[in-house]
């Protein structure tokens, strides 16, 4: 290695040292509020009121835990909400690609007014649809039922729309050529067409499990048996009146947040794999 | 039950909003009326929350064991849960359980946006009015007289203080008599121990509607007129401004501000309701033996010594499946003394329910309060609750009124003036008429 690549790597190095101090505040910022969990749940609420905040985790994390499974039944309520995040990842993604493969590539008499009602529900609030929606299920005898939780929001609006999208770039040559070879419809689709989508797939799975994961509202209205509910319902019953449990809510939504940390490990390397892809094949 | 005053959730505002628009209430056909005398049996469901269901599913299975045949199930579904789920519940006119948990400041708003909503508890405690805390009653019935959420806990409130803030400043608690005494005594405790008087939430307006309802005034009055800029209104109000402008008053943010304001000692007087003691042992059991309580000063030397923050009722759906058996227990727990006191031993529900207060319990000294005796302060001063006149309107005057109070405490504007601004926007928004 000669001087002159040395200079040219360190002037390299130091035009971006900016850059690198920014991203360090950035993620320090993003980092505290996760910092602060750790430290929380590991001390009794008393402690966290007053001057000063602690700051080093203290030797409260079993008595939390062991409060937090007593008060909310918490290994119970995280099995509930794995439980119900995945069956409703798994139906609803199924019906997002479909649908969504359906929109781009076939050409049908009312597509594109079918495609404008899907984005205009996107447009209803939430709060509108809770009365109607609740009486529906109250005559159907389904409250208090994880069917009630679940099916309502199946057909999403925002995941027809995202695999749409990433299947209007799907080469149409691609797929007439697997139908030439003598491929059916399901096949071109699922041998052809699905693996090139696996990024934008992986994508549109973890953004399904993330909205049913931290639904709360409609399972909140849904859910009436302690034992059913689902996280954020239950984390909420631990905001008292004249005491709230800073400790337990804080250790209860570190814990939650973690099926989401592996949900995206798990598809990060669809994601990179993805990237990688495109960028060497061009 | 005590009530934190925390911003109302937010999907109940915008079904609130919603519903404005729509004529009519819940749908379905009037329940017949409850029966006092009929044979109890089945089950029925109960919605409360925090310590409330703990004490439900206590004296729930007590119950059951007295009555033969019958099944209390108690859902814990929270508090700041609660309202979501009986907005969407009371509209959709189903899904309701048999009784629910109301808070005090909250029932009026349900009474009237669901007149027909209700079960009349009238024909089980009706006769029991004389009974119970005159300003949780008022507050629980509806225009025709019908008593439609049973009164359970009260927030009678009283001055909390820290004894050794009061004594190096050389003040007696027992001389503070009205809000002018309390003032000259927090300038001096403010010039020899550098504390501020009180650590309020300037911006919830809690305390301004505390102060107007020890005056036995709410924003409205018995004609529905809105009364936030009477007299006694603009008096609270120039106290309040006059207390921040000689720099006695912390402002705090919300609940976690007043809890960690209190734990680190950053005030000397604390105005507030009795459930705020299981705050305090809670969260400051450090602090033992540095509080007293008295009465709340009073804005005439012969005015009330008392207001009310938070408390709660119990309420039947008309849609419920076992009206009689839930009328049955409501009667049975809150309008009984020993389930009443049961309820204050075991889980601090300071009971609305007057005869209970005779209690010998309430007579106890309390040993974090250095052995005075707290409760029975509190159980003499509930029965002398001024009540209060309530609207369909006092969620949204309440919210005008809030930010009155910051104009005029933070940013200096004359009360008069900010209140008649008020008053007016009040009518314009409501239709109403404002009282002379």
């Amino acid at each position: 290695m000669t001087r002159s690549q040395d200079a040219t790597r360190l002037g390299a190095s130091l035009r971006h040292a900016p850059i690198y101090l920014v991203l360090l505040v950035g993620s320090i910022i993003s980092l505290i509020p996760f910092l602060w969990m750790v430290v929380a749940s590991t001390h009794r609420t008393s402690d966290l009121f007053g001057t000063p905040l602690p700051v080093l985790p203290g030797g409260e994390l079993l008595t939390n835990l062991a409060r937090l499974q007593e008060d909310v039944n918490f290994g119970r309520v995280m099995i509930n909400s794995l439980a119900v995040a995945i069956v409703y990842t798994a139906f609803s993604s199924i019906v997002s690609i479909m649908a969504g493969y359906g929109l781009a590539k076939f050409s049908f008499r009312g597509r594109n007014v079918a495609f404008g009602l899907i984005l205009v529900t996107m447009m209803i609030p939430m709060q509108v649809l809770l009365v109607p929606l609740f009486q529906m299920m109250a005559s159907i005898g389904w409250i208090d039922s994880y069917q009630a939780v679940i099916l309502p929001f199946v057909a999403s609006a925002f995941g027809i729309f995202l695999m749409r999208q990433s299947f209007l770039d799907f080469p149409d040559s691609l797929i007439e050529s697997a139908r030439i070879d003598g491929a059916n419809e399901f096949r071109t689709f699922y041998r052809i067409v699905l693996p090139v989508a696996k990024p934008q797939i992986a994508a549109l799975i973890i953004y399904t499990f993330m909205t049913q994961w931290n639904s709360f509202i409609w399972p909140l209205l849904m859910l009436n048996t302690e034992d059913n509910y689902t996280v954020p319902v239950a984390l909420n019953t631990m905001i008292g009146l004249s005491r709230v449990d800073y400790s337990g809510l804080m250790l209860g939504s570190l814990l939650a947040t973690l099926p989401l940390l592996i949900l995206f490990l798990i598809f990060q390397r669809q994601f990179i794999a993805g990237l990688l892809g495109g960028a060497v094949k061009g | 039950m005590p009530s934190r005053k925390l911003p109302v959730p937010i999907a109940a505002m915008a079904i609130a909003a919603l519903l404005a628009g729509c004529a009519g209430g819940s749908a379905g056909a009037p329940a017949a009326p409850i029966d006092p005398q009929a044979d109890v049996s089945g089950e029925i469901t109960v919605w409360s929350w925090d310590v409330a269901a703990t004490a439900l599913k206590r004296l729930g299975s007590e119950y059951e064991s007295s009555h033969p045949g019958t099944k209390i199930t108690v859902v814990d579904v929270g508090y700041d849960n609660a309202y979501d789920k009986l907005s969407v519940g009371f509209k959709a006119g189903s899904g309701l359980p048999d009784i629910v948990s109301i808070e005090t400041d909250r029932a009026p708003g349900y009474i009237t946006e669901f007149p027909k909503g209700f079960a009349d508890l009238t024909p089980v405690i009706g006769d029991k009015q004389a009974d119970f805390d005159p300003s949780k009653w008022s507050a629980s019935s509806n225009g025709d007289g019908q008593i439609l959420v049973a009164p359970w806990d009260s927030g009678t409130v009283g001055l909390f203080y820290r004894s050794d803030y009061l004594a190096a400043a050389g003040i007696d608690p027992a001389s503070l008599s009205t809000w002018d005494d309390l003032v000259v005594a927090g300038e001096k405790i403010k010039s020899t121990t550098g504390h501020t008087l009180m650590s309020i939430d300037v911006s919830s307006g809690a305390t301004f509607s505390m102060m107007l309802q020890q005056q036995g005034e709410g924003l409205f009055n018995s004609d529905g007129e809105i009364t936030v800029s009477s007299p006694r209104a603009v008096k609270a109000l120039t106290l309040l401004k006059g207390m921040n402008d000689k720099g006695l008053i912390k402002n705090v943010k919300g609940w976690d501000g007043r809890v960690t304001a209190t734990k680190d000692g950053d005030s000397a007087v604390h105005p507030e309701a009795v459930w705020w003691t299981g705050t305090l042992t809670g969260e400051m059991p450090e602090l033992a033996q540095k509080f007293g309580v008295t009465e709340l000063p009073g804005f005439t030397a012969s005015g009330a010594r008392t207001s009310n923050n938070g408390g709660s009722g119990l309420a039947i759906p008309s849609q419920a499946k076992n009206p009689n058996l839930a009328a049955s227990f409501v009667a049975w727990t809150l309008a009984d003394t020993t389930n009443q006191v049961s309820m204050m031993k075991t889980e601090g529900l300071f009971p609305s329910y007057l005869p209970a207060l005779a209690d010998p319990y309430f007579q106890q000294p309390d040993p974090y309060f250095s052995g005075e005796k707290v409760y029975e302060l509190f159980a003499t001063e509930t029965a002398k609750i001024p009540s209060i006149s309530y609207t369909s309107d006092n969620a949204k005057a309440q919210d005008m009124v809030a930010n009155a109070v910051v104009a005029s405490v933070i940013n200096g504007a004359d009360p008069q003036k900010t209140l008649d601004d008020v008053a007016n926007q009040i009518a314009n928004a409501t239709g109403r008429k404002i009282a002379n």
